[in-house]
């Protein structure tokens, strides 16, 4: 890459870390530049947390942050100290030169600086004073402070600031005269790192760039597959989901309604698939164990209906602000009964749009419920996303029954080659029928026989099969080395971000070395899991939760050892740590790591 | 903290550079901080001419890899401008309020360029050499075969202005008292010395002879960027005008430190100041010179070098006196150039 710049910001809350972050990205995009971002803010809605804006802006699309940063920005030492080390050889540590009282030694950023680190002292409070009578553009100065330095055009910058204070008048003047400032400040400065920002790559034909988070990559890819109805309760990180439509759908003649608990939603979403609307719910892990239940009843009466799950640290209502990947049990087997579901997990924010829309093709086509399961490190990031012009969603993929001059008995659950049976929708003429959570038989009516139970059984499983064949639709893909190698990793979610680094720095170092990114769990990709894994030596599994639940899925699917490397560091996992899991495979010796 | 002595320098130049080396080869177990304005880590500033030939990547300039610091224990506090010492309480107070404990500290504080009184009002148009930064801006400002007015002259003027020569630039010096800082030529010696300067490429003006100057300003469109003109109401034009005027010590930090001051830091022989543990090295030190019965500046990183030496060896308990490294005398060589001893670099 010619272009791959990360810049971290950190300072309290209040200083206006995540909102300089914010603008950066957007300028960055703006650019032209390919963007990854994740914030890291404190649970506390008050008080002085740490908070950090992180940014990776490279001209090919980076799936994952890296380990060192090139510039680091502090708006508050105390909170940046720890991290100065994440500033890498050369790259740049941005701080304020003048602190507002004394200080005791060591209290001050530079006395942590490494030789090797490039110091940028600039005098931030004073440059935001002078532009707008008080120091709270801090933030603004050092984004202008950063796109001078880095000599990048101003005017994306100005864009995004005006976009984030629109109608605040005043506050939108001062903080123009902050950006100028730090930015002018930023043209004087002699540059001693070896940061480069090359020319950004060129557009993609027929697609246009944008900044977006996982979360709003969702609701785009919903609202571009047409969603009819969606049933919410709030709760992080899912929330913005339910925010975003809420302020979208109305525009589109479509509903939202706020339910008064997850049950309801699952509920209310059931019905309005089985009514034949495009619908689905937004939860996190405490929600979707809610929704167990009703997710069963959805498989039996074979209702359409997506439920987009954002995972957060678990059990019970766990740790809601911090990242991990523990509901995949529950999302594939969450419930009683064999209850067969479609679970996708996306990987990155282009693939939270586009396995949105895909969700509501097959829960049509395939007449179940498909979870999409993201997490809230995914929900949360941002990247650019180069949108098609035009969405590449199917409208309806529903099969209907021709039920014209149907006598009495519509067959709703009909037994056929692929398992799906044609329905129909409430007022159809002859489609009438029972949608019900007792076992049926073909009409709809509760029947217990063994032969029926199986017969039904095998048609629900069966029937998703076919998904993994599903149009636009990659349920597993193969990166890396070809053939034979030494270390194959298998990921899914937003781990295989961290994956596919640790698997290019492991190419670099001489490593055979691919990696399989699952985007479909259930069904499971078998066929493809089996040929990859038929390739590696030794099988990595890396993932965010204890039990390493993925590994379980994978091995049941495809019984062969495999290493799992679980970790719960309420954070994204490492690129460093995967990298050196990846070498002790490979046989490489790894120093022991520093506590 | 730990209880190991704090040896604490202020600069990062030569003498600083030598004393943290030597200190921690003779206390292992002592803490050190180099405190320092500048961001870069040392390099010699005889090398900045390199930047004329091509050389603009700092790293190739620096003497001393970041892991030497990291090895050698050595905390390089740069971009830190220490702005009072306190003497009695051994603390010093760096530009952004943090204080420092010391139990011994060296000041290596340097010289800065100096510009007589009459000329700041031009500064913004004149391009000074003493940073990197600054040698990148005049390498970047100069046209090819560009037009260099050096005001002054002065031995890092004129070694410049040696290379500036070699590289087909033109070199016009506007020749005074300073021309040949620090080194002093006397009335009779000096057109002998001019006669020199000629020899070996320099365009010279003798800056009374034309009245002196009178004003600098920005050249007309198409012409040279920097226009002289001088009291005979006669013009020069250049595309670059540079000062060297000699040095001045850095000590604003140390006035109000109890600390005695002349023009440099006064020491003795060992080179302590008035304070017993205070030291300094370099040239912002004027040393007791028996001989002469006064206080002198000894120039040229040389002396600098072995003056940070010999103050580290004593912070840590040797009691040697300083000695001169070399004769400071300016030479003229047999095919008529002159050559001074600072300019020698090995
Ligand atoms: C362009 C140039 C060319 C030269 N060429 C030659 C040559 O050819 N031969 C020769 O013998 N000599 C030459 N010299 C002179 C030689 O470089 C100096 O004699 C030598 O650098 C002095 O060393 P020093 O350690 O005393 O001070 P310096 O090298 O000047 O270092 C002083 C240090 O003190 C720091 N400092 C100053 N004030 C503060 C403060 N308040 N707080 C914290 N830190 C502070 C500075 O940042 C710097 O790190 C040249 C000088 C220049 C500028």
């Amino acid at each position: 890459m010619n272009t791959d710049v990360q810049i971290a910001i950190v300072g309290s809350a209040g200083d206006g870390t995540i909102a300089a972050g914010d603008i950066l990205r957007r300028a960055m995009a703006e650019i032209g530049y390919r963007v990854i971002s994740f914030d890291l803010y404190p649970a506390e809605i008050r008080g002085f947390g740490k908070c950090i804006a992180r940014l990776r802006v490279s001209d090919e699309q980076a799936y994952s942050l890296k380990q060192k940063s090139d510039i680091l920005v502090s708006l508050d030492d105390s909170h940046a100290i720890p991290h100065v080390g994440e500033a890498r050889e050369w790259g740049a540590v941005i701080y304020e030169t003048n602190s507002v009282n004394p200080l005791p030694e060591g209290a001050h950023l530079s006395a942590h600086i490494d030789p090797g680190q490039v110091p940028y002292n600039v005098p931030i409070r004073e440059l935001a004073e002078k532009s707008t009578g008080a120091a709270r553009s801090r933030n603004i100065v050092v984004v202008g402070y950063i796109i001078g330095l880095m000599r990048l055009p101003l005017e994306p910058a100005l864009r995004a600031l005006t976009g984030k204070f629109k109608g605040k008048g005043e506050i939108a003047q001062k903080n123009e005269a902050a950006l100028r400032a730090g930015y002018e400040e930023g043209l004087r400065w002699f540059r001693l790192d070896d940061i480069e920002f090359g020319p950004p790559p060129a557009q993609e034909r027929g697609a246009h760039l944008e900044m977006i988070n996982g979360n709003a990559a969702i609701v785009r890819g919903a609202l571009d597959a047409g969603i009819d109805t969606f049933f919410g309760y709030p709760i992080t990180p899912a929330t913005s989901i339910m925010e975003r439509l809420a302020s979208e759908m109305p525009k589109r003649g479509a509903r939202l309604v706020q339910t008064e608990d997850e049950i309801a939603a699952i509920s209310a979403t059931l019905g309005a698939g089985f009514a034949g609307a495009r619908a689905a719910t937004a939860t996190s892990g405490p929600g979707l164990s809610l929704m167990a239940e009703m997710l069963g009843f959805g498989v039996i009466a074979e209702v359409p209906s997506v439920v987009f799950v954002s995972q957060r640290g678990g059990p019970s209502t766990g740790m809601p602000t911090k990242h991990e990947q523990s509901d995949l049990n529950m999302a594939v087997f969450g419930g009683h009964g064999d209850a067969p579901r479609i679970v996708i997990a996306p990987t990155n924010v282009e693939g939270c749009y586009r396995c949105a829309g895909r969700a509501f093709e097959m829960a049509e086509a395939y007449q179940t419920p498909v979870i999409v399961l993201l997490d809230l490190y995914l929900s949360n990031r941002y990247e650019t996303v180069p949108f098609p012009d035009r969405p590449p969603f199917e409208a309806d993929t529903n099969r209907y029954a021709d039920t014209r001059g149907g006598a009495a008995g519509f067959q709703r659950y009909v037994l056929t080659a692929d398992g799906v049976s044609p329905r129909s929708t409430p007022g159809q003429p002859g489609g009438m029928h029972v949608a019900t959570g007792l076992e049926h038989n073909e009409l709809g009516r509760p029947n217990d026989q063994p032969d029926m139970h199986l017969a039904q059984s095998r048609k629900r499983h069966e029937k998703l099969k076919a998904a993994l064949r599903h149009p636009g639709f990659e349920p597993a893909k193969r990166f890396g080395d070809t053939g034979a190698v030494d270390v194959g990793l298998v990921a899914w979610g937003s781990s295989f971000g961290e994956c596919l680094e640790a698997m290019y720095l492991a190419q670099e170092e001489g490593i055979r070395c691919a990696a399989l990114k699952v985007l479909m769990i259930s069904p499971f990709p078998v066929e493809m899991a089996t040929s990859f894994l038929a390739d590696c030596k030794e099988v990595l599994v890396p993932e965010v939760n204890y039990q390493g639940q993925f590994a379980g899925i994978l091995q049941m699917q495809v019984p062969r050892a495999v290493t799992r490397m679980t970790r719960i560091p309420c954070a994204p996992m490492r690129v460093e740590e995967i990298l050196d899991e990846i070498r002790r495979l490979a046989g490489r010796v790894v120093e022991p790591q520093a506590a | 903290m730990s209880d190991a002595r704090h040896h604490v320098i202020i600069g990062s130049g030569v003498a600083g550079n030598q004393a943290a080396e030597t200190l921690r080869a003779r206390d292992p177990d002592s803490r050190i901080t180099m405190v320092t304005v500048s961001r870069l880590p040392f390099f010699n500033r005889y090398d900045l001419p390199r930047v004329f030939r091509g050389e603009r990547d700092w790293r190739r300039f620096v003497i001393y890899p970041a892991e030497y610091y990291r090895r050698n224990r050595i905390a390089l506090r740069r971009a830190t401008k220490v702005v009072a010492v306190d003497s009695i309480n051994q603390t010093l107070t760096l530009q952004h309020k943090e204080t420092i404990h010391f139990d011994t500290l060296l000041v290596a504080s340097g010289a800065r360029s100096y510009l007589p009184e009459e000329l700041s009002e031009y500064r913004p148009l004149l391009l000074g050499f003493g940073a990197f930064h600054e040698a990148v801006q005049v390498a970047e400002t100069l046209p090819k075969r560009g037009h260099v007015i050096m005001l002054g002259g002065d031995t890092i003027g004129l070694d410049l202005a040696r290379t500036l020569i070699e590289l087909r630039h033109r070199v016009t010096l506007l020749a005074d008292d300073y021309t040949f800082w620090p080194h002093e030529v006397s009335e009779a010696d000096r057109p002998r010395y001019i006669a020199a300067l000629r020899n070996m490429g320099f365009e010279v003006i003798e800056a009374k002879e034309r009245g002196s100057l009178a004003a600098v300003s920005q050249g007309a469109p198409g012409l040279p960027a920097r226009r002289l003109v001088f009291k005979d109401g006669s013009e020069l034009h250049g595309d670059v005008v540079m000062p060297f005027f000699g040095n001045v010590p850095i000590l604003d930090f140390m006035i109000g430190s109890g600390v005695d001051i002349e023009r440099g830091l006064l020491v003795r022989p060992d080179l302590r100041t008035t304070h017993e543990n205070i030291y300094a090295a370099g040239d912002n030190c004027q040393i007791w010179t028996d001989s002469v019965r006064r206080y002198c500046f000894y120039h040229g990183w040389k002396n600098v070098r072995a003056m940070g030496e010999l103050a580290a060896r004593n912070i840590t308990g040797a009691n040697e006196a300083w000695t001169p490294q070399h004769d400071e005398s300016l030479r003229l060589t047999a095919d008529g150039k002159i050559l001074s001893p600072f300019w020698e670099y090995q």
